[in-house]
């Protein structure tokens, strides 16, 4: 099977579950895209884009530039993938893409270690009602008992 | 399609590269921060949560400056709290670990609730209507070159450097948002635009915590407040920051005159 790990800006490290999670990681090609209107459309001046490509240049990635949904669909089908791996995130902008993308192709999206494991989701209306529940695990080695 | 390259004789030969790739970007300053996991890792090794728990809200308190490599998950918040686990204990790195909860939940709203991260999640509670304020940051605002020398300081190094301290983002977010009467989301853009860790979650409800419209309250301070933690860094002297001066109630009088009390 043909992986391709597709790093965004929500999941720049190597020991990543992503990476630990693909099946084929050894041989799996890593990508990122960069997608200008994408980055200006997140208000992100030459500072952050600069250490974004910093990080980018010490990771083991192939850097692209162009739309990322294109970018990912030519290279999908130039290198006969069969899987898109990439990490979860909340970014909305990011998870469309992904949505697109499994129209055409089978995608999983990894999530990184949780700080905090809980058994029932936290009230989040206020940080202290969030705080209660997740203090229980947050002291302890990888936030679970 | 051709691969970009990631080797670079110089800095300055990678800054011209990603400038050539970003048509979209108009300014020109670039961080001394350093990307990458390599200038993380010495970070994460030099970090100290016990002085974190008693120093923090000093501008020049033990801070970790590690917030840019987790805003982007070069460093995750598991590794950050088990590395404190093995430099402390409980109460010790309490405040630490709390911090990094704030993160969580900052995601964690992000994930259930994406649509409130540019809308009020509630009114404001500051005796104004969001109809009352600016859509739109004041250009002495963004020039950093506003009555108040403490809040230029801010403004300068958030443009230059692309940090701020957590106070410091608290202070010049409630002068933008209560002192000047302008929209939070205004804000969070000027801020998204310049921080390296700028955060889409922990920067807007941050801002809307200070606002109203995802707290009880507003938050803001006085020059007396702002003398104890930045003193020593930014010029917090009355001459030249009148507009804080005063005990908490007059100027909650002064911002928030419609209140009958905070």
């Amino acid at each position: 099977m043909t992986q391709l790990i597709w790093l965004h800006e929500d999941c720049l490290r190597a020991t990543h579950r992503l990476f630990t999670e693909a099946a084929s990681a050894d041989t799996a090609r890593p990508v990122f895209i960069w997608d200008d209107p994408y980055m200006t459309a997140m208000h992100y001046g030459l500072k952050r884009r600069v250490f974004i490509y910093e990080s980018l240049c010490e990771l083991p990635v192939d850097i692209y530039v162009g739309d990322t949904i294109e970018t990912l669909r030519d290279l999908h089908s130039q290198w006969g993938v069969d899987e898109i791996v990439t990490g979860k995130t909340p970014n909305p902008a990011l998870k469309a893409m992904m949505q697109n993308l499994r129209a055409e192709v089978k995608l999983s999206a990894i999530a990184d270690a949780p700080f905090v494991q809980m058994d029932s989701p936290p009230d989040l209306r206020r940080f202290f009602k969030y705080w209660n529940k997740a203090k229980k695990n947050a002291f302890l080695y990888d936030g679970r008992p | 399609m051709q691969k970009q390259p990631t080797q670079f004789p110089d800095r300055a030969a990678l800054v011209a590269h990603v400038k050539a790739l970003s048509p979209g970007v108009s300014d020109d300053a670039v961080s001394e921060t350093r990307g990458g996991r390599a200038a993380a890792e010495a970070l994460l090794a030099a970090i100290d949560p016990t002085a974190y728990g008693h120093s923090r809200n000093y501008l020049d308190g033990a801070v970790t400056r590690l917030s840019p490599y987790v805003r982007h998950a070069i460093v995750s918040l598991n590794e950050l709290r088990n590395q404190a686990l093995e430099l402390g204990d409980g109460k010790a790195i309490e405040k630490f670990i709390q911090e990094l909860g704030w993160r969580d939940f900052w995601q964690r709203i992000y994930a259930q609730n994406p649509d409130w991260l540019w809308h009020d999640i509630e009114p404001y509670k500051t005796g104004f209507a969001a109809s009352d304020y600016a859509d739109t940051l004041p250009q002495d605002i963004t020039a950093g070159e506003t009555d108040s020398a403490a809040m230029n300081h801010f403004i300068h190094e958030l443009k230059t450097s692309g940090y701020l301290h957590n106070h410091a983002r608290m202070y010049l977010a409630a002068y933008i948002v209560h002192w000047r009467r302008v929209k939070w989301q205004a804000g969070a853009r000027f801020f998204l635009g310049h921080l390296l860790d700028g955060d889409p979650a922990s920067n807007n409800f941050s801002f809307q915590w200070v606002a109203s419209t995802f707290a009880n309250k507003p938050y803001f301070f006085n020059l007396e407040n702002l003398q104890k933690f930045a003193g020593m860094q930014a010029p917090c002297d009355f001459h030249t920051n009148k507009c804080f001066g005063g005990s908490y109630d007059d100027l909650a009088l002064t911002l928030f005159p419609h209140m009958a009390a905070l």
